[in-house]
């Protein structure tokens, strides 16, 4: 008897061991993805009402380490759902062998022409890292982003601060409100792409696309103009621009919170701020509408510099697992997300700007709110990349602002240290 | 070590620190006991014993904990040194490049500031939460009489505190402007200019005064086990021997509680190569790679930058170091870490 038990107890564990699938059944689709998750269930609600009979199960995860862990571990077990969330360059370039290409589905729904709605840079975007000779699209965009500074207009209001026309009335504001008792223009430098940001912000007002053309090995790190930037961006934080501790802080929570509080004069974030808006009250006075808030691009930080034109590009993005390619309910939703009734529902709550023309948030919008998005969305067209297609690179610059930034490393010698690791990932 | 596992081990370690202390009465009690005792064989039916002695049945016993430990332990260790001698890629089968990564981790100056960040971690970490939480515990054992829960309950709190909070807390406090420091400090007139989480130079202390503050009430319940079980007789010995201050710490409670100092350093080692949730959240290695550490970097080389490959080296060396560290401690004392070494003489 008591072997029949013991058999039993491990047959019961072999089972609870067995690999789970995660592909049910055709008219259910598995979603992975570190989309705000209220959002991401308008959007389901949207798409099921849409289609009677299909159903969407989302899994929300914390961007890092939750969601890239996951992912990974999920790829290497081959049970990967079957849509998941992408940012182009890095991210997608990692997972692109588990990744179906999507062109000729897209072609399929939309036609031939389909690319001629998506923004420039976000097509550009979406090719970004791979192979010579390899044009298939591994994701597909949701939502765009310009990078701006933010400003709190009731602030510079109190103090008369217009907005800043150059780099010395920039260093004044910062003055101004540092003496008032605001931190001036909040960097979270702890977090590497908010450096990242900025620095493409400088960069491309010194040579716009120059950045992403050393990315590619087409130009060198080392040059006239990318020395010019990180010595501007060092001085940021030498004149006081940023505010002091900057490199201990985080954009988010930390730096957000204060800034929809109140505490903060600028902040360096992009069109997804307009978002706060739509959260759950209770809500400062200042993020009601966007009430207290508005945006403008850095001035020219050099004096041989122009100001910043738009940057930026895809901010969030969808690809077909090939698991997801068996079960024909995956496409109609990934479709339905980036250019349908789920992706509607996305901007209602203004989570970003569409990727494909033609759509634009509906429901409660303020006009402040309307005239913000459609300056960001007019600008998009003529927006340069944000985006560093490998890891190697993007570690090797958050690294080299961050040593610029605490003086430890100079400028030119932070730059070769991106060169290097360039041409070695490059090789 | 995490919060979950600190909680789950506490009964455990307080067992065996507790077993540590009364050895000496246990091992005359069972000497006795066995005594007592009739012969094993004499009382285990003779047909029990037959199908005991089958040598098939007894590895099948053993089978389901070997399974796991191979399952668990074995194949991911393998799993993680065949990777890394191996190029980029976990998904399809990758090129077999040898030691290749381990001569570039030796090139690599990212890798000595991990382990010299390492060292310090556990240089300073170990015997200040040691002597803090030593402290600590004696003074709550000697000096306070009804409110011990409540002391012992306050200094144990930030160890079952979410990783997440703290570190978001004390990202606060070290803040300039905001930060909960800088309100008291503004109250004598000092102004901070600077986080120390941003300076290449303090980050990696700032970071190891929130793992002290963290873990120091983890020391603290242990030598409160091990304070506990010094019999009382002996208290007042010493004291009648006119043993008091440095000679009563020195001569009486220090040695008494040696195999809980020894513990601690032994879960110190392990827990050290063991970091990355505080430094993640707070830093993560930065700036500049100024307070990277072996998990932050073989999470971003693994995960961030999918070189599965160096990822797995960096984690063979970790392993390897580990290993080394407990295999020498369980040399220099390993014997002494068991409660039953003298029973067993």
């Amino acid at each position: 008897m008591k072997k029949y038990a013991i058999a039993l107890a491990l047959s019961g564990l072999a089972l609870l061991l067995v690999p789970s699938t995660n592909g049910a059944d055709n008219n259910s689709v598995t979603v992975w993805s570190w989309f705000i998750a209220g959002t991401m269930d308008k959007s389901i609600k949207a798409f099921e009402e849409k289609n009677p009979g299909l159903k969407v199960n989302y899994t929300y995860y914390n961007y890092s380490p939750q969601y890239i862990t996951a992912l990974k571990a999920a790829a290497a077990s081959n049970s990967l759902p079957d849509v998941i969330g992408l940012q182009p360059g890095s991210l997608t370039q990692q997972y692109r062998e588990q990744l179906v290409p999507l062109n000729s589905y897209a072609a399929k729904e939309w036609g031939d022409d389909w690319t001629s709605k998506v923004f420039p840079v976000a097509l550009k975007q979406l090719t970004m890292g791979n192979p010579p000779g390899d044009s298939s699209y591994y994701l597909l965009p949701q939502e765009c982003q310009v990078l701006a500074i933010w400003y709190n207009t009731a602030i510079f209001n109190k103090l008369g601060l217009g907005i800043p026309q150059t780099y010395q009335e920039l260093v004044n504001a910062a003055k101004k409100l540092s003496d008032s008792g605001y931190m001036p223009l909040y960097q979270g430098a702890a977090d590497g792409w908010q450096n990242e940001n900025v620095f493409l912000m400088i960069a491309n007002q010194l040579s716009p696309g120059l950045v992403e053309k050393a990315q590619a090995g087409q130009a060198p790190w080392t040059s006239p103009a990318l020395v010019s930037a990180m010595e501007a961006w060092s001085k940021l934080f030498k004149d006081h621009v940023f505010q002091e501790g900057a490199l201990g802080a985080r954009a988010y929570p930390t730096g957000a919170q204060l800034f929809a509080q109140g505490r903060i004069g600028m902040m360096a974030l992009g069109s997804w701020w307009m978002q706060e808006s739509k959260f759950p009250p209770p809500l400062s006075s200042f993020i009601q509408n966007m009430s207290g808030f508005d945006f403008f691009y850095f001035p020219a930080l050099t004096p041989t510099g122009k100001p910043s034109p738009p940057v930026g590009g895809v901010d969030i993005g969808y690809g077909l697992t090939k698991n997801g390619a068996k079960n024909p309910a995956a496409w109609k939703f990934l479709a339905s997300l980036v250019r349908g009734d789920a992706l509607q529902q996305a901007l209602n709550d203004l989570n970003d700007l569409t990727s494909f023309n033609g759509f634009e948030p509906q429901g409660e919008i303020t006009p402040h709110i309307k005239q913000m998005y459609d300056r960001f969305v007019a600008d998009l067209p003529h927006a340069e990349n944000q985006r560093i297609a490998h890891p190697e690179i993007a570690d090797a610059l958050d690294n080299a602002l961050a040593g610029v930034a605490s003086g430890t490393v100079s400028p030119e010698d932070g730059l070769k240290r991106i060169q290097e690791v360039t041409d070695k990932t490059l090789k | 070590m995490k919060n979950g596992d600190a909680l789950a081990a506490l009964p455990t370690l307080l067992a065996a620190a507790r077993a540590s202390q009364t050895w000496a009465g246990r091992a005359g009690k069972l000497s006795r006991k066995n005594r007592k005792m009739k012969n094993p064989a004499e009382t285990i039916p003779a047909a029990k014993r037959r199908r005991t002695q089958r040598p098939v049945l007894r590895y099948i016993y053993v089978l389901p904990a070997v399974l796991m430990f191979v399952v668990f332990v074995v194949y991911p260790i393998l799993w993680v040194i065949s990777e890394s001698l191996h190029g980029r890629g976990s998904s399809h089968p990758a090129a077999f490049v040898g030691l290749d990564h381990y001569w570039e981790l030796f090139r690599d100056p990212v890798f000595w500031r991990v382990l010299l960040n390492m060292f310090l971690w556990g240089l300073i970490t170990i015997p200040v939460q040691m002597v803090i939480g030593g402290t600590i515990a004696y003074l709550i054992e000697r000096y306070t009489a009804r409110s011990k829960t409540f002391f012992r309950v306050m200094f144990f709190l930030p160890v079952i505190t979410s990783v997440a909070v703290v570190s978001i807390v004390w990202s606060q406090m070290y803040a300039p402007y905001y930060g909960i420091i800088q309100q008291y400090a503004r109250v004598v007139g000092i102004h901070l200019t600077t986080s120390p989480l941003g300076d290449p130079y303090l980050v990696i202390y700032a970071l190891i005064v929130v793992n002290v503050w963290q873990w120091t009430g983890f020391s603290m319940i242990m030598y409160v086990a091990g304070l506990s079980n010094i019999p009382t007789e002996l208290w007042d010995a010493a004291k009648i021997d006119g043993a008091h201050g440095w000679q009563l710490t020195s001569r009486v409670i220090v040695p008494l509680v040696s195999p809980v100092t020894r513990s601690l350093l032994l879960l110190g080692v392990i827990g050290t190569l063991q970091t990355f949730p505080i430094v993640h959240l707070m830093t993560d290695g930065g700036p500049d790679h100024a307070s990277e550490i072996f998990g932050t970097y073989i999470f971003k080389q693994g995960f961030v930058i999918g070189d599965i490959g160096y990822a797995s080296a960096l984690s063979t060396l970790a392993l390897i170091i580990a290993l080394v560290l407990s295999v020498v401690q369980i040399l220099a004392f390993g014997a002494r870490l068991s409660p039953n070494r003298k029973a067993s003489r």
